[in-house]
């Protein structure tokens, strides 16, 4: 074989090994940390965030005159509303900002997972490779801000419902590698399980196991086969897990060293101690945490009937846990560097499915006239305006950015924003830079594709138009 | 416009970066002067001590000013505060270093000493500072990326050696004018292209095209032929790397050379040569027929005579062979993906047979169940095939196992297998069918272009991904080639999309390399039978090429060319590479007779060398010194464990003996909007009859096991009860069956607030007096129901007319299965690749095979030595173990530690491990111990690695 550069070499390594391509200049970070807290399932905007006319259930009521099932209420911000339910939320939203334009992808013929896939990974499925949740790009990228907290933790969706294949298709690192993969918790109450000696051992005996395994490993004569990159990266990973099971920092899972008061003040179910137990992490250095509703189809923010008493039990479960882990953020100090983000898939509407305009199947049977309260309420699918609300993390305090249309369809009509921007705009809070990517298989692959999406400035308190 | 009150901090701030050049211009020169003083200039200090005062008061001003811009301005992050403390550090040591001089200038005795090291201090700190400073302005690469090795993405020793030929000459000839043309449009290719062609056409610019390239862009012609200097095009690709207007945007900007080419290029007339360009390397299709060297002395096996010559070549000396030990542990997991048991190892070092090592390979080749247990893994890989997911609502993964489990048992041709895989019958269809997911998808991704990618990746180890959205960048694969590919597959003739926009070009019908044949035909089914036809071929060199990479790959750990799956890449031996492929042909295309041929080549028998460095040995790089050290696998690691330890896995998601065995749960059926979903908390009814014929039966025994809650009942008797899917219901049943028709019953309860999984497990075996035997299992054929409203629906004559027929779950919900048999002390466990994806075998790196996976990864990570250290899987795996060696070994230390080290790596403990075994036994040891000592052993890279 004759002369190769370098460089020509560096594009044969394979996935798991290459080196970051990222030369650009550096943007100077306004947060460390993330926390997603996923609506799972499709929330609708005109019962949240972005309420429109209150049109109240009464026997006969047409369909096509419902928009919001719920009253407004006022928030901490002048001329923002949310709707009722909301309350606690809404009292932290002078820390915040709100997306009211996000746009969904349009995909033809609903399915919750490809649009899911699509929010966490930023890429179309079906995909020819394996693509990095940005949990994973992120903790590529940035790394452990504790070593012994997993860099990307995904809290509360468990893979043992409807569509589990296609959960866990974006909950992985793809072709980023294992090691960047999401450190799944699904029970926060539970967490403590994931991260200390197994059971039944005390911490003397882990001690003596694992000494028992480095004096092993010492006497053996594989020592004689030198250093080997392979072997190194067992050794070190086995004294990382060490580590990390034996560290008090994981103390951090532990949701029952919490004080029984604030216990309770988050104990709203699953979604609500998950909130907790990601307060927890951000304080002892986490990275990055999504903490999920938990999708399951049907179940969850993905009413297909009663829509109005459902939205009502979700509002129950998320608002005060996530106020109050704004307002613990604050006042720990860990606000500042934690940018924390709500979101979900698409919204939903009363009788549009997908995008307006377009003929997509409909997959709920909503009558005309409404004589039933179980068909009071948001049931099928909408693509063209959703909600997204930011806190901490360089986030503009007290920002209202976009809206949507008053008279349905309520689609996004001003600032239009896609998920390449949200995403740029994650990764411009952390400072990694817009053009990061990696060659697979012989193609640069981005963080969002092409490397296009150019993060939200407004977002960051600047405003870049002229 | 706001206007923010605290601007003028903001302002101030922002001077940091121009005052900052004080401190380091006035105390760099204060040490230079101070050396000088070291010669006896004592007259400078006074300046010096001038400059110092100043240097400490710049810098107090500078820090002031640096603190304001990092609270005023959006910095953050560990740069900036390392900065932050180098810089404080600087002042700090600045005005230190003034004093110590005054301090020092005032005493009746100078000593000099303390402040000239503090001087030095200062500067050192000061050039840390100031670097990281500026890493904050310019990139943290500004320094790194100049360096001769930060290369570009081309190889630019062509351009170099192109520019160094032309550049001596007076004139050129038309040849080396068509070269350079040449030349220069391959590096458009691959600095210019990803913005500037067809497809991008940033600022109107399109240089994949000889009008687009003389016709310039927006801002006008690129360049004025005879006048690189002038030229927008120069002058754009000189720009610094950080300016505005400078190209390439992405990437790196071109190399010295590559500028001077195309400067030459454009003072030279820009001439243009026509016609397809192989920009990049491409491995010829036909196999070469690679001479033998001869065969002399130890030297007869055709491998060992090709890498003799490489090694002569390269200076290499033939080590020593491993040792038998090594050889047998060895040859067992690549052939069988087994350990070989202490005894057979005993008898394998006794045997002084001097072909055994042939015969042992011969021998495990032959034991044909174990060898597709093993392999059926690297095909499952290949042809992305499992036994699970991925569902994707609409037509998802269907699976090919039947076929391939077949295939491998009977030691199909390969010739054959690409046949079947290509113009299959309806068993093997599952590779070409791709996943369709519901609603839109992008044209690259269409089934038809799924075919076409996993056709060329697996068999013909050939990018395709690229080309299937636009002229790739990686090879000379054009969208055109992609798309007649992939219209092989396609009932309605395809559109040519490019990045997911139509062009109105439809697409020709013609596999990649048209040379082998036409594949033109009416419908789909008559094209696929050409194109089975004519990939086979063994014109078809890459294809053969590709699978004894493949196997090279898996027996040595490092294939001939790498990556596996780009075979245009260099390989490290050609002529063992086409020989192998050759030889294969010649063979038969005998898959059995490739692993031998290699196998019991001296080359396999060498010892695995280990590399500190990963790269070291994927790049182009890497020079062959024997077989690479390799990890065991998930499923041999797993296998591993369930011979010496407690079989892990019961119940096999594939079972190749018993085609009637289902290890399927089943549960009722529910049904929202037209789909599936989890079963709902409550209790559901179920019903099976069944028939038995007029014979004497010899025994009945029912197996059950329900999740979660269950009461069974036999021609209306109550059977068993229970409510914990982990234990087993078992029970003779011999008294309450009759001849004719008979009816199980069973009310099963889903428990929990949310709907989850349930299911109930169901065996019953009758034997007969006359040897035969039925078995009724839980399978599709049962029926449930939601609501009963008596007793009646126990009896047989019950109307179930309305009942539904069930739903299977499969066996992934519950984890570790349950040991399900009659067999009371059945040590028979189920091999790990016939076993459904679970998060054990994940975290050990079994791939998801939701793409084509052709490598897996080799380095360990975190979570998987978390699942390794605390997984519940695994202890509860090691506990159980523990149990079984206890009754077994009865808590004699010394026997214990012996048949581990023996049963795991075939060999007795040294006199020092021993030491440090039975400290930890101690003298009677309690199951802790030894579940730990278990731990401790599996875990060791002795154990881990094949070397």
């Amino acid at each position: 074989m004759g002369m190769a550069s370098a460089a020509a070499m560096s594009a044969s390594i394979p996935a798991s090994s290459f080196l970051s391509s990222c030369s650009g200049p550096k943007i100077p970070s306004t947060a460390d940390s993330v926390i997603l807290l996923w609506m799972a399932g499709g929330m609708a905007h005109t019962e949240t965030f972005d309420p429109k006319a209150y049109t109240p259930f009464t026997k006969g009521v047409e369909s096509k005159r419902v928009l919001s099932t719920f009253p407004k209420v006022p928030t901490a911000v002048d001329g923002l509303y949310f709707s009722e339910g909301l309350e606690s939320v809404g009292s932290v939203m002078d820390r915040g900002a709100i997306i009211r334009s996000y746009r969904s992808a349009d995909l033809g013929h609903i399915l919750h997972t490809r649009h899911q896939y699509h929010w966490h990974t930023c890429y179309e499925p079906p995909q020819s490779v394996q693509m990095p949740h940005i949990g994973a790009w992120i903790a590529k990228e940035l790394g452990p801000k504790n070593d012994v907290i997993p860099p990307f933790i995904a809290l509360g969706q468990r893979f043992t419902v409807g569509e589990a294949e296609e959960l866990k298709a974006f909950h992985s690192a793809g072709f980023l590698g294992g090691e960047y993969g999401p450190f799944l918790i699904p029970d926060p109450s539970a967490g403590m399980q994931s991260v200390r000696p197994p059971q039944g051992m005390d911490i003397n005996r882990f001690e003596a196991r694992n000494k028992l395994y480095k004096e092993l490993t010492n006497k053996s004569p594989m020592g004689d086969l030198g250093s080997d990159y392979q072997k190194e990266s067992l050794i070190r990973s086995m004294e990382q897990s060490y580590r990390l099971l034996n560290s008090p920092e994981v103390k951090a899972f532990d949701l029952g060293d919490e004080p029984e008061k604030k216990y309770e003040q988050y104990n709203t179910g699953r979604f609500g101690l998950g909130c907790l137990m990601a307060k927890r992490l951000v304080q002892h250095g986490a990275r990055f945490i999504s903490v999920s509703t938990e999708y399951e189809p049907f179940l969850g923010w993905d009413t297909h009937e009663n829509g109005h008493l459902r939205a009502k039990g979700m509002k129950q479960l998320i608002d005060r846990p996530i106020a109050q882990l704004i307002k613990d953020l604050e006042e720990s100090g860990h606000l500042d560097r934690t940018l924390i983000i709500l979101a979900s898939e698409f919204s939903r509407d009363a009788i549009l499915e997908g995008r307006p305009g377009e003929k997509v199947k409909d997959q709920v049977n909503q009558p005309d006239v409404i004589e039933d309260e179980k068909f009071y309420g948001m049931h099928r699918h909408f693509t063209d305006g959703a909600s997204i609300l930011m806190w901490g993390g360089g986030i503009e305090k007290g920002l209202v950015f976009g809206k949507t249309a008053e008279e349905r369809p309520c689609s996004s009509i001003e600032d239009t924003v896609v998920i390449d921007q949200i995403h740029q705009s994650i990764y411009h809070a952390l400072g990694i830079p817009p053009e990061t990517h990696y060659t697979i298989e012989g193609r640069p692959v981005y963080t969002t594709p092409d490397g296009n999406g150019e993060a939200i400035m407004r977002l960051f308190g600047k405003d870049t138009t002229v | 416009m706001d206007i923010n009150p605290l601007w003028i901090f903001q302002l101030i701030g922002r001077l940091h970066p121009m005052i900052v050049h004080f401190p380091i211009g006035l105390i760099f020169v204060a040490l230079l002067l101070e050396m000088l003083t070291y010669r006896g200039k004592q007259g400078l200090r006074e300046g010096i001590s001038w400059l110092i005062n100043l240097g400490a008061l710049s810098a107090v001003v500078a820090s002031i000013m640096g603190i304001l811009l990092i609270n005023f301005d959006s910095y953050g992050g560990d740069l900036v505060l390392n900065h932050q403390i180098a810089g404080l550090l600087t002042t700090l040591f600045s005005i230190i270093t003034a004093i110590l001089l005054c301090r020092a200038k005032k005493a009746p005795n100078p000593n000099f000493l303390p402040y000239r090291i503090s001087l030095i201090l200062t500067t050192i700190i000061l050039t840390v500072a100031g670097h990281l400073g500026a890493s904050l302005t310019h990139g943290d690469d500004f320094l790194t990326e100049l360096l001769p090795w930060k290369g570009t993405n081309y190889d630019s020793s062509k351009t170099s050696a192109l520019l160094a030929e032309v550049s001596q000459q007076d004139s050129v000839s038309i040849r080396q004018l068509d070269r350079i043309s040449l030349e220069v449009r391959a590096l458009f290719a691959h600095n210019c292209y990803q913005c500037h062609s067809e497809e991008k056409q940033k600022g109107e610019l399109v240089l994949d095209s000889k009008e687009g390239v003389f016709a310039g862009g927006e801002s006008g012609p690129m360049f004025i032929i005879g006048d690189a200097q002038n030229s927008e095009i120069i002058r754009r690709i000189t720009l610094p790397k950080n300016h505005d207007e400078v190209m390439p945007k992405k990437g790196n900007i071109l190399s010295t050379d590559e500028v001077n080419l195309i400067s030459w290029w454009i003072d030279n007339g820009a001439h243009w040569v026509d016609g397809d360009i192989k920009i990049f390397p491409e491995a010829p299709l036909a196999l070469t027929k690679p001479e033998l060297p001869p065969a002399d002395g130890s030297m007869q096996h055709p491998i060992d005579r090709l890498i003799n010559a490489y090694f002569e070549k390269n200076g290499i000396s033939w080590p020593e062979v491993v040792d038998d030990r090594k050889f047998i542990q060895r040859a067992y997991l690549d052939i069988i993906g087994l350990l070989p048991t202490p005894a057979q190892i005993q008898k394998f070092e006794g045997d002084i047979d001097p072909n055994k090592r042939t015969k042992l390979i011969q021998s495990l080749l032959s034991d044909d169940h174990n060898y597709t247990q093993h392999w059926i893994s690297f095909w499952n890989d290949i042809l992305r095939n499992d036994y699970s997911g991925t569902g994707f609502i609409t037509g998802g993964r269907k699976q090919i196992t039947d076929w391939l489990y077949t295939s491998l048992l009977e030691n199909k041709p390969y010739h054959q297998m690409v046949k079947e895989l290509t113009n299959p019958t309806e068993e093997s269809e599952g590779f070409i069918k791709g996943i369709q997911w519901r609603g839109a998808v992008n044209a690259s991704q269409t089934t038809s272009m799924q075919a076409a990618q996993n056709i060329g990746q697996s068999l013909m180890g050939m990018n395709v991904k690229c080309a299937s959205c636009h002229n790739s960048f990686v090879s000379n694969l054009s969208l055109a080639q992609t798309y007649a590919f992939a219209n092989i597959f396609s009932d309605t003739t395809l559109e040519l999309y490019r990045c997911d926009k139509p062009t109105g070009k439809m697409a020709q019908t013609e596999f990649i390399y048209s040379e082998l044949g036409s594949v033109e035909a009416e419908t789909i089914k008559e094209r696929l039978k050409l194109l089975s036809e004519v990939i086979i071929k063994p014109e078809n060199g890459r294809l053969y090429r590709t699978i004894v990479n493949r196997i090279w790959e898996r027996l040595n750990g490092r294939g001939i060319v790498e990556p596996l799956d780009e075979m245009d890449n260099e390989p490290w031996n050609g002529d063992l590479l086409d020989w192998l492929a050759s030889d294969f042909i010649a063979h038969d295309y005998d898959l059995k007779y490739l692993i031998e041929n290699i196998m019991t080549s001296r080359a396999y028998q060498l010892p695995g060398v280990g590399y500190k460095d990963p790269q070291a040995i994927k790049t182009e790089r890497y020079v062959y010194k024997g077989p690479v050290i390799r990890r065991l696998t998930a499923e041999q690691f797993t296998d591993a464990v369930s011979q010496v330890i407690t079989p892990v896995y019961h119940a096999l998601a594939f079972d190749p003996s018993d085609e009637d065995q289902d290890f399927s749960r089943v549960w009722h059926r529910e049904i929202e909007f037209d789909r599936d979903v989890l079963p709902k908390p409550g209790k559901r009814y179920f019903r099976k009859s069944f028939n038995v014929p007029n014979k004497d039966l010899e025994s009945a025994q029912v197996l059950i096991s329900v999740d979660h809650a269950y009461t069974l009942y036999i021609n209306e008797q109550v059977v068993l009860s229970g409510n914990d899917w982990k234990k087993i219901g078992k029970a003779h049943v011999d008294d309450l069956i009759t001849k004719g028709e008979n009816i199980i019953a069973v009310e099963g309860e889903n428990e929990g607030p949310i709907p989850n999984p349930a299911g109930i497990l169901f065996r019953l075996k009758l034997d007969y007096s006359d040897g035969t035997s039925d078995t009724i299992a839980s399978d599709r054929n049962w029926i449930s129901t939601k609501e009963v409203s008596s007793d009646a629906w126990k009896k047989l004559a019950f109307d179930d007319s309305s009942w539904e027929e069930v739903r299977r779950f499969g066996t992934s919900a519950w984890g570790k299965m349950v040991n399900f048999t009659f067999d009371e002390n059945g040590d028979k466990f189920a091999r790990a690749s016939l076993v459904q994806l679970d998060p054990f075998l994940k975290a050990l790196g079994r791939p998801t095979r939701e793409n084509v996976a052709t490598t897996r990864e080799e380095q360990a990570s975190l979570l998987q030595a978390l699942e390794l250290t605390n997984g519940e899987f695994f202890n509860n795996l090691l506990e159980e173990g523990a149990k079984k060696w206890l009754a077994e070994y009865h808590s004699d230390p010394k026997v214990i530690a012996d048949s581990l080290y023996l049963k795991c790596l075939g060999r007795l403990p040294s006199d020092t491990e021993q030491k440090v075994i039975l400290s930890a036994l101690g003298d009677t040891p309690d199951e802790a111990a030894i579940q730990d000592l278990f731990w401790a052993t599996l875990l060791l890279p002795e154990f881990q690695f094949i070397n």
